[in-house]
């Protein structure tokens, strides 16, 4: 399959940002952060010891409703606990996240955002990234979709995410936690354990050595899995920003 | 050595660090120490906060990350900096350091000779060229600036109120570049951090008088050229757009030789 | 609501200084545009639009819906600007300003009013149903001037646009997928734009497309709407200093040429954009020709 496309850094006015495609979804996200900046207007919400973190998703063809609330609740829970909000600079300060949904098909009112979660999630982190906001840990997320068959589909297009029994998102922290799983649908212990296991291999790329043949099948290496794709994303624009450094060495 | 980058939760590897043990090893920014050396023998074990390329300096026994140029100012002791004066109070400057941050103090008295009788009167919109004095301790902490160096009680370095001239924004890389350039008396001054374009404007505009410049690294750029007289507009505007161009392509040192060319002919004073 | 960063006195004063010898920061002389690059994405009617560090993404949409009771043969179109941070950290997520009021205003007159999309075409049944064609303009990087930058991507993306077909048929509307039925493009009359001139040193010096800092420096605006053709569709003088009424009249024929030549562009990004596509489908349909044949097999 044809893997995500990411790049960092294109924005000027932002103090960070990152694009992010999945050809598989059909989702473009264009992700800006600005931070450390006053939030003159969230005063009484601003919490004294550390950063706020403020998560805005904009869609592409219609205006933010209930759906886009929803979803914020979710990003600002697991980007803000990745976020060092207390060092220097950060107290008292936000951290303000604008997510754009520049590409792909439209999340109808009422549906559920979990098709998009992933992407939003991973543009989110590297436009974090980006802005050099100090974090504890990266990780790495996947949207798996079961059928009526009960086979696995990795990154499900809008389509067959509507035909599918259930839908799963997990991500895992870079220490191989698990830090966010949100699942929707018909399923049971064993299907969610085997989901786990199998996003599990998704985004590390570890347990591959163990799993069965079609789970190997261009998972297989450190480098083709979710966390090796945003490590190379963030050192290919870090070599090209320091060319002038590296040239030298 | 190989280029080492490090994201969020990574470890330092050991044969990363300085070896040197004359000094205590001190942490730049983006690092963060989760484990001292203890008695038996175990290592220091440093995790990165903020992605970055890894640098160390054997020398100074100093370890950091190199983190993305186009991030925000967060003021640091002993920076300089060009702030914008905002208002004034009776004992403070109210300064911007970066926009849409909480500003900065700057004490009335704190320039060379300044008693209540000489302050320098400073007015909304000027621009002063000021020293990071303290950034305070825990929450809510103000961020204080001053312009005299406190041991020697003298405006070091061009401390001070920044008159007439231009300022140009960079990126905070940018401008980290040019005053590590700068502090760097090295005899090949074309190669430092991969800078020509200083120089290289300082060779094609000598016969015009050179000018003067000061780097804050908060991402301006003052310039001033009052000495070129009737071209001075000119050669300010070439100046700027110099080193913004290098700055957003990130040109490599031949292609920053090219574009002073280009954008002095351009400017027509070269010819 | 939090506001741009003044500008220091320094910047303000040298501007000035620079214009009275006609000269920008960016080395452009007063009648220019900076550079002007759209793209389109793979969607119809997604635009990507930069001038110099002003940065646009425009995405036009189509959906079925009842018209309006009292005009049961117009369809609806709706232009919606809304800043986010993303732009510029001056502007919070979720609050409107004064810019977003502003810029909408002056893109509802110019290509809403002026009637540039013939909203009569986009009406399928009388009374019952209609197509509402909606524009949702992003900015995603604020180096000023977004009127002009909006206006010259909302045009691009309406004249890019294709909605799917639909007929009706024993009063009952079919609408027909993008694979069934080739889409159509929209019925576009004509073709405006916006020239935004910024005035300085009591009016005698006057610029098109100024940057954030040339704004922030300037003393008064004045925005001209205007066709290929040359008529005129909108012109305001909105705020600031008064302009010299000779200023106006000479920077009508500036504006003309300069829309004249930015519709040139469009066009000439539009039949390339359109001829990748034809190669595209055509090699779409050949390999659909083989996935068939496999299939036999």
């Amino acid at each position: 399959m044809v893997g995500p496309i990411a790049s960092l850094s294109q924005l000027h006015r932002s103090d960070g940002s990152a694009s992010y495609k999945c050809p598989a979804t059909g989702y473009s996200i264009l992700g800006a952060v600005n931070g450390p900046i006053e939030l003159p207007a969230r005063r009484d919400a601003l919490k004294p010891e550390e950063a706020t973190v403020e998560v805005f998703v904009k869609p592409g063809t219609t205006t933010g409703g209930v759906g886009e609330r929803y979803i914020e609740g979710i990003l600002r829970s697991v980007l803000g606990k990745i976020v060092l909000g207390r060092e220097k600079g950060f107290p008292r300060r936000g951290v303000v996240i604008t997510l754009a949904i520049v590409g792909g098909e439209n999340v109808a009112r009422g549906d559920n955002y979990l098709t998009i979660l992933p992407a939003l999630l991973h543009t989110g982190l590297l436009a974090m990234i980006s802005a050099s906001v100090p974090l504890s840990m990266t990780f790495s997320a996947t949207l798996l979709g079961v059928t009526e068959d009960g086979d696995i589909v990795r990154d499900p297009s809008p389509t067959a995410a509507k035909a599918a029994v259930s839908l799963h998102v997990f991500a895992f922290s870079s220490k191989n936690h698990l830090l966010l799983n949100e699942s929707e649908g018909r399923f049971g212990f064993d299907t969610w354990e085997y989901v786990r296991e199998r996003a599990l291999s998704i985004c590390q790329g570890e347990t591959t050595a163990s799993a069965d043949g079609d789970v190997a099948m261009g998972e297989g290496t450190a480098s083709a899995s979710v966390s090796g794709f945003i490590r190379e994303t963030v050192e290919d624009q870090i070599y090209s920003d320091y060319a002038y450094k590296l040239d030298s060495i | 050595m190989t280029a080492l980058v490090l994201l969020p939760s990574d470890e330092v590897p050991q044969d990363h660090l300085p070896t040197n043990n004359s000094n205590p090893l001190r942490l730049g920014p983006g690092l963060r120490i989760l484990s001292q050396p203890s008695s038996n023998g175990s290592n220091h074990v440093l995790t990165a906060t903020q992605a970055g390329l890894l640098t160390t300096d054997a020398k100074r026994n100093t370890v950091s990350l190199l983190s993305f140029p186009n991030r925000r100012y967060i003021p640091t002791v002993n920076d300089f900096v060009i702030a914008q004066i905002h208002h004034s109070s009776v004992d403070f400057f109210h300064c911007m350091v970066t926009p849409h941050t909480a500003h900065a103090l700057l004490g009335q008295l704190s320039f060379e000779g300044a008693s209540k009788k000489t302050r320098p009167m400073l007015k909304q919109g000027e621009l002063v060229y000021a020293r990071v004095q303290s950034v305070g301790l825990g929450a809510g902490a103000e961020v204080e600036l001053t312009c005299v160096n406190p041991a020697t009680g003298k405006a070091d370095g061009g401390l001070g109120p920044l008159t007439g001239g231009m300022v140009f924004d960079v990126s905070t890389g940018m401008a980290a570049r040019l005053i590590r350039a700068s502090s760097t008396s090295a005899e090949n001054t074309d190669a430092i951090e991969g800078l020509a374009v200083l120089s290289e404007l300082g060779k094609k505009l000598e016969s015009l008088g050179g000018f003067e410049i000061a780097v804050g690294r908060n991402g301006k750029v003052w310039v001033d050229c009052s000495i070129a007289a009737e071209s001075a507009v000119k050669v300010t505007v070439a100046i700027g757009r110099c080193l913004q161009e290098t700055d957003q392509q990130n040109l490599h040192t031949h292609d920053q030789k090219k574009l002073v060319m280009k954008i002095l002919r351009d400017m027509k004073l070269v010819s | 609501m939090s506001k741009e960063a003044q500008l220091s006195i320094a910047e303000r004063d040298f501007i000035l200084e620079a214009l009275c010898e006609n000269v920008r920061l960016d080395g452009r002389k007063p009648d220019d545009y900076r550079p002007l690059n759209i793209s389109f994405g793979e969607e119809y009617g997604h635009v990507k639009l930069q001038l110099g560090k002003t940065n646009i993404i425009v995405r036009i949409s189509a959906e079925v819906t009842k018209p309006r009771e009292d005009r049961p043969f117009d369809g609806l179109f709706n232009i919606n600007l809304e800043l986010s941070a993303m732009g510029s950290p001056a502007w919070e997520n979720g609050r409107t300003n004064d810019i977003e009021a502003y810029a909408t205003n002056i893109l509802d007159r110019i290509i809403r009013h002026s009637n540039a999309l013939d909203t009569e075409s986009l009406c399928i049944l009388k009374g019952v149903s209609c197509w509402s064609i909606r524009a949702d303009v992003h900015i995603i990087d604020y180096d000023g001037n977004i009127t002009d930058a909006a206006c010259i991507a909302v045009m691009a993306g309406l004249q890019h646009f294709r909605r799917p077909d639909a007929v009706v048929r024993d009063g009952r509307v079919i609408v027909y997928g993008v694979e069934q039925r080739v889409p159509v493009p929209l019925n576009i009359t004509h073709k405006p734009l916006s020239v935004t001139f910024q005035t300085y040193n009591d009016s005698k010096h006057v610029i098109v497309d100024a940057t954030l800092k040339e704004e922030q420096a300037a003393e008064g605006d004045i925005v001209i709407g205007m066709n290929s053709a040359g008529d005129v569709c909108y012109l305001s003088k909105y705020a600031g200093a008064p302009a010299d009424a000779m200023a106006i009249v000479n920077k009508t024929n500036v504006a003309w040429e300069k829309v004249k030549e930015i519709n040139a562009a469009i066009e000439k990004v539009l039949q390339a954009d359109l001829a990748k596509r034809a190669k595209i489908g055509m090699a779409d349909e050949s390999r659909a020709e083989n996935d068939r044949l496999v299939q036999i097999e």
